[in-house]
């Protein structure tokens, strides 16, 4: 019993073991209803890691300390679409424009709300609909094709039956990124200061520079899964190729993460994205509709904002109370 | 970080009732006043702008963003920032106000309001019982909506029965309904923000969540009304779009949250709430589709269109936080 409590209070740990219980029930549904399981079920939810699994570190990056990116849908789509645009005169240099886009526009927002004192989530929001309106004046409100098909085969040839390139950089990236937080000063300073920003302060941390990173970190990320999307499906569209900001979103949350700031961690958080590429292959392998996904993943992403919500607990335990004391207690704490 | 956000300095208060003017001056004030006034004359004196075609189209265009905007305006006065969701909720308000209009006109309206406050109520709900993160709340609830409402409707195109909604085409002493149903909506908000106690628990809301609460504020209850209110008139948005095109589909909805946030933000409410006005969200209102008119006329495409949005939240946002700073 000590075990489960303990494994359950960490919201890593909770991440895997939700990661694993589905996995298994996966699994045992596949073998009961005779659907064939081989490396191929394993490829797809690694790809579909790959698409989505950096945006959602680098969001879960700025969620550890205590802010919000919601400009990653924009940055994602912005990415591929520079990616293609500058990659026709070499692959390398349109990921490398999508990464220097990425981290402009990461550090400019990190920039602006500490030295303006603004709220993540507005200055996010101005640079939300400013990169998604780059990408429409870039691509001239069109689909533009990446006629390099060589690098897109490359993208997803399979390694080692599961992996592919593009799985293999997300991989290395949360191990990275795991790396830092767990290991070095700045990973403390990050946590520090999702923590308590003010104790952080005073005890000689320098938070704005530690904000200013985690967005630089969330916009380079996001960039670079754009960009090696569109080189994988040889297109980019200023719309966006997937609704990233969905599942992102979902996949920090579920990964042990909280606005509350520092908790979550970059392996919580593939787990959790795990979890919803799981999820995703089972459902297709069922066969339902597309917009099936988007329910359930909206659905999943509404439960976790409410078990994320302050007062959740205030309000279960409210409920269960005994009715007597529930009258004497609502007095002066209306609300 | 909400509350980071909600909770403004004591100082900014005083320092406002102290000297209005002085402080006005200090606080970026006359840069918005300027911005904005030059970008209304630049749109004034763009050829064929004062033509009744273009006037007819900044109308319709902004009658649609404004009633979106007079919703969303709620939203952001009661510190919940803004609403991912007002867009689909307007294509979905669209798309069954198109479907059950083949059993009458009333139904058609009825249907399409009380979905829209619906969905909306309850996402209002949600975010202030529990105080669960609207942003987050919203795109959730922007999924939900979208995955349902193609589901139900096959993802095809839902065409209004001939001729029930044709009234909403029409015009009233030359103006069009849309434009009418647009100004009732301002004076409608504004009389619910200024005259009425719902409206003060808003604002007290929006400034001051914990102090409103200790007021004995049921805020829960205020900030499911304010969503309640956002999806009453972002329904009109969808009920004027399924007239003007004789059908519904999710796809006439998109944007206009985005377009709606700009127009509030560039009225000069503050993002984070407690401060502001439906009334400034008017002229927020009228300087974008001003300015979507004459980037038409001048023969920018639509891509110029998203970028300006992008550039003026941006804009403002940071113009927000220099008066603060």
């Amino acid at each position: 019993m000590k075990i489960v409590e303990l494994v359950l209070r960490n919201g890593t740990h909770r991440a895997f073991a939700l990661f694993v219980a589905l996995a298994a029930a996966f699994v045992a549904v596949a073998l009961s209803a005779g659907l064939p399981l081989s490396g191929e079920t394993g490829f797809s939810v690694l790809q579909n890691f790959a698409t989505f699994g950096p945006v959602a570190l680098g969001l879960g990056l700025t969620m550890l300390v205590r802010e919000f990116d919601i400009s990653i849908a924009g940055m994602f789509g912005l990415g591929g679409c520079v990616a293609v645009l500058v990659g026709a005169s070499g692959p390398a240099l349109g990921v490398a424009a999508a990464i220097a886009v990425g981290l402009f526009g990461g550090v400019a927002q990190g920039v602006f709300m500490t030295r303006l004192r603004l709220g993540s989530v507005a200055v996010t929001l101005g640079g939300l609909l400013t990169f998604g309106g780059l990408a429409y004046v870039l691509t001239g409100n069109r689909s533009v094709p990446f006629g390099n098909l060589e690098i897109a085969l490359a993208m997803n040839a399979p390694i080692l039956q599961i992996f592919s390139l593009r799985s293999l950089v997300a991989w290395a990236l949360f191990i990275v990124a795991a790396a830092i937080v767990a290991f070095t000063r700045v990973g403390r300073d990050m946590i520090a200061t999702g923590s308590d920003r003010q104790a952080s302060a005073l005890a000689g941390v320098s938070t704005d520079s530690i904000i200013i990173g985690a967005f630089a970190a969330s916009g380079t990320l996001s960039a670079l899964a754009g960009a090696l999307l569109s080189y994988s499906l040889s297109a980019a569209s200023p719309a966006g190729l997937s609704d990233v900001s969905v599942p992102a979103v979902a996949a920090v949350i579920l990964g042990g993460a909280s606005l509350s700031g520092g908790t979550g961690r970059p392996l919580g958080t593939a787990a959790g994205v795990l979890i919803l590429c799981l999820l995703r292959t089972g459902l297709t392998a069922l066969g339902v509709s597309p917009y099936v996904h988007e329910v359930v993943t909206g659905a999943i992403l509404l439960a976790v904002a409410i078990a994320d919500g302050p007062d959740l607990i205030r309000r279960v335990s409210d409920a269960t109370r005994m009715p007597s004391i529930r009258l004497r207690a609502s007095g002066p704490r209306s609300s | 970080m909400m509350e980071d956000a909600g909770a403004r300095g004591p100082g900014a208060a005083a320092m406002r009732a102290r000297s209005g003017w002085t402080a006005r001056l200090k606080t970026g004030f006359p840069i918005r006043v300027v911005g904005l006034s030059g970008l209304l004359v630049l749109a004034a004196i763009t050829p064929g702008f004062t033509a009744a075609p273009s006037l007819l189209s900044l109308v319709n265009t902004g009658s649609l963003i404004g009633c979106v905007a007079v919703g969303m305006t709620f939203i952001t006065l009661s510190g919940n920032i803004m609403s991912f969701a007002l867009g689909a909720t307007t294509g979905a308000a669209a798309v069954v106000c198109a479907g059950l209009s083949g059993f009458g006109m009333v139904p058609a309206l009825a249907g399409a309001v009380a979905v829209a406050v619906g969905v909306s109520a309850l996402q209002g709900f949600i975010i202030g019982y529990f105080r669960a993160n609207p942003i987050i709340v919203s795109i959730a609830a922007l999924a939900l909506i979208g995955g349902v409402a193609e589901f139900a409707s096959g993802s095809r195109t839902v065409y209004a029965a001939p001729s029930v909604l044709d009234f909403l085409k029409g015009r009233v002493w030359g103006i069009p309904l849309t434009g009418l149903v647009f100004l009732a909506s301002v004076v409608i908000g504004q009389v619910i923000q200024s005259y009425t106690q719902f409206g003060q628990r808003v604002m007290m809301v929006g400034s001051n969540l914990r102090a409103a609460t200790a007021a004995g504020v049921r805020t829960w209850r205020t900030v499911t009304g304010a969503y309640a209110l956002a999806g009453f008139f972002t329904s009109l948005a969808g009920i004027l779009i399924a007239g003007r095109y004789g059908a519904g589909t999710m796809e006439y909805g998109a944007g206009y949250d985005y377009s709606a946030i700009a127009g509030v933000l560039v009225g000069g409410t503050a993002i984070a709430g407690g401060e502001g006005s439906v009334g400034r969200s008017f002229f927020g209102v009228v300087v974008i589709a001003s300015v979507t008119v004459m980037l038409l006329l001048r023969g920018f495409e639509t891509e110029y269109q998203y970028l300006f949005t992008g550039l003026i939240v941006l804009a403002a946002v940071l113009l927000q936080g220099r008066a603060r700073a």
